[in-house]
């Protein structure tokens, strides 16, 4: 399975300066260079050796024991929900890769003469900056149950992840027993890293509500959840827009 | 000051490696072609909230296509709305992700008011068809409601935005408003 990207820059004047593009390679680049190393469908890729223990996480590149690493404070921070050492088929951090390159990409841009960017890969989106001064991104979030309406709008500041069944299916598996977990319809992370954002959101989708209290002790985190009902809950300091719909 | 955003379509996989990588990214300008209007600035990525096709600013003259419509010639500049005239065409076929898709856009005036889906072939895989049938449809609600100025991004599915949106800026563009 794939991933698109896709990249939107403001820009003072609307064009893409030399100083951009270059930046934009450079996101370009780390997202290429995420997927060579981390996919799990490339049988060659350092995480596919490892995965068939042909490399040891010490002989892996160095990514790959930093986004380990990244992964076990996400796994505590999570109460276990999060667990890619619990998947089938070995250790797979693919629920954290996706929104820590991306992340990762956003930074890039951040460097750049860019006034704001966002980095959306398939509906986990870094950001930095805003629409104009005093007027934050506003980014909605897709309805599980009736997908031509959107079920909230927030205000961006950072990163929102978002974790459901119904993008593909149930792949969301409980660390706990091993089978195929779909607590809630939806869940929804913000916070200022869109790697641990990934990892809560994917945690809550299969921890349900009682993993809201595990995210509103997190500091800069807050989550929102739909239920299968649609009824939604959310942790104090969700940036819910004023006019999102309830 | 006005913020105009230009989009990049980029394929990368967190997940995975299906796809391939775009050798020339895609830079839209995006022109500030309404100059009353007092809103930030042009807040969809490739879909362009444009001036009404009556002052076409500094943007050059659009190329129709072959199969688009004969416009209705206007008797009298400006006695009309151009919001009355509702059009529809359909974007080139492009390869995404699972296959090829085609967007119908549909515009009353310069605004879009529907995006939907023209052709899609996804090979029958059942993976793709699964998502393509969850993620279209918030592209096309994306597309609606990002040109409203209301969102800037979804948060959810979008796995064959690239696609989409080349498709859907190609059918603009035969509409003249992008």
């Amino acid at each position: 399975m794939g991933t698109i990207v896709t990249i939107d820059v403001y820009t003072p004047a609307g064009e893409a300066s030399d100083d951009i593009r270059r930046q934009l390679g450079a996101a370009r680049g780390i997202l290429q260079q995420a997927d060579a190393v981390f996919s799990t469908w490339k049988p060659e890729s350092p995480l596919s050796r490892l995965r068939r223990g042909e490399i040891t996480v010490a002989q892996a590149p160095a990514e790959v024991r930093e986004v380990l690493a990244n992964c076990a404070c996400a796994r505590e921070l999570s109460g276990g929900w999060f667990d890619p050492w619990a998947m089938p088929g070995g250790v797979d951090p693919t629920g954290y890769v996706k929104g820590w390159a991306a992340q990762r990409a956003a930074d890039a841009l951040r460097a750049s003469e860019a006034t704001g960017a966002i980095v959306n890969a398939a509906g986990d989106i870094a950001s930095f900056g805003a629409l104009a001064p005093g007027t934050p991104f506003r980014v909605g979030i897709a309805d599980p149950a009736a997908r031509r309406r959107l079920a909230a709008v927030v205000c961006l500041t950072g990163a929102i992840a978002t974790s459901g069944t119904y993008e593909r299916g149930a792949h969301l598996i409980d660390p706990r027993s091993g089978q195929p977990s779909a607590a809630v319809a939806s869940a929804s992370v913000t916070g200022p890293d869109l790697g641990l954002a990934d990892a809560l959101a994917t945690a809550i989708a299969v921890a349900g509500v009682p993993a809201l209290d595990l995210i509103a002790g997190i500091s800069g985190y807050a989550a929102l959840i739909i239920g299968h009902d649609g009824v939604q809950q959310w942790t104090a300091g969700f940036p819910l827009a004023p006019d999102s719909a309830r | 000051m006005r913020r105009a955003p230009i989009v990049v379509t980029a394929t990368a996989a967190g997940l995975a490696g299906v796809l391939a990588f775009h050798t020339s990214p895609q830079s839209v300008k995006i022109s500030s072609a309404d100059e009353g209007n007092s809103q930030p600035g042009p807040v969809s990525p490739s879909i362009t909230p444009s001036a009404p096709a009556a002052s076409q600013s500094s943007k050059p003259a659009s190329r129709p296509s072959p199969t688009s419509k004969p416009k209705p010639k206007p008797t009298s500049p400006r006695a009309t709305s151009p919001a009355a005239t509702t059009r529809t065409v359909d974007g080139p076929t492009v390869n995404y992700s699972y296959g090829t898709l085609s967007v119908a856009v549909t515009v009353t005036g310069s605004k879009i008011v529907k995006v939907g889906i023209a052709s899609l072939n996804d090979d029958g895989n059942p993976r793709s068809q699964s998502i393509d049938q969850s993620a279209i449809p918030v592209l096309e609600s994306e597309a609606v409601q990002a040109q409203s100025g209301s969102i800037q991004s979804v948060s959810g599915a979008s796995y064959t935005s690239a696609g989409f949106r080349t498709s859907l800026q190609a059918a603009l563009r035969t509409l003249g408003i992008s």
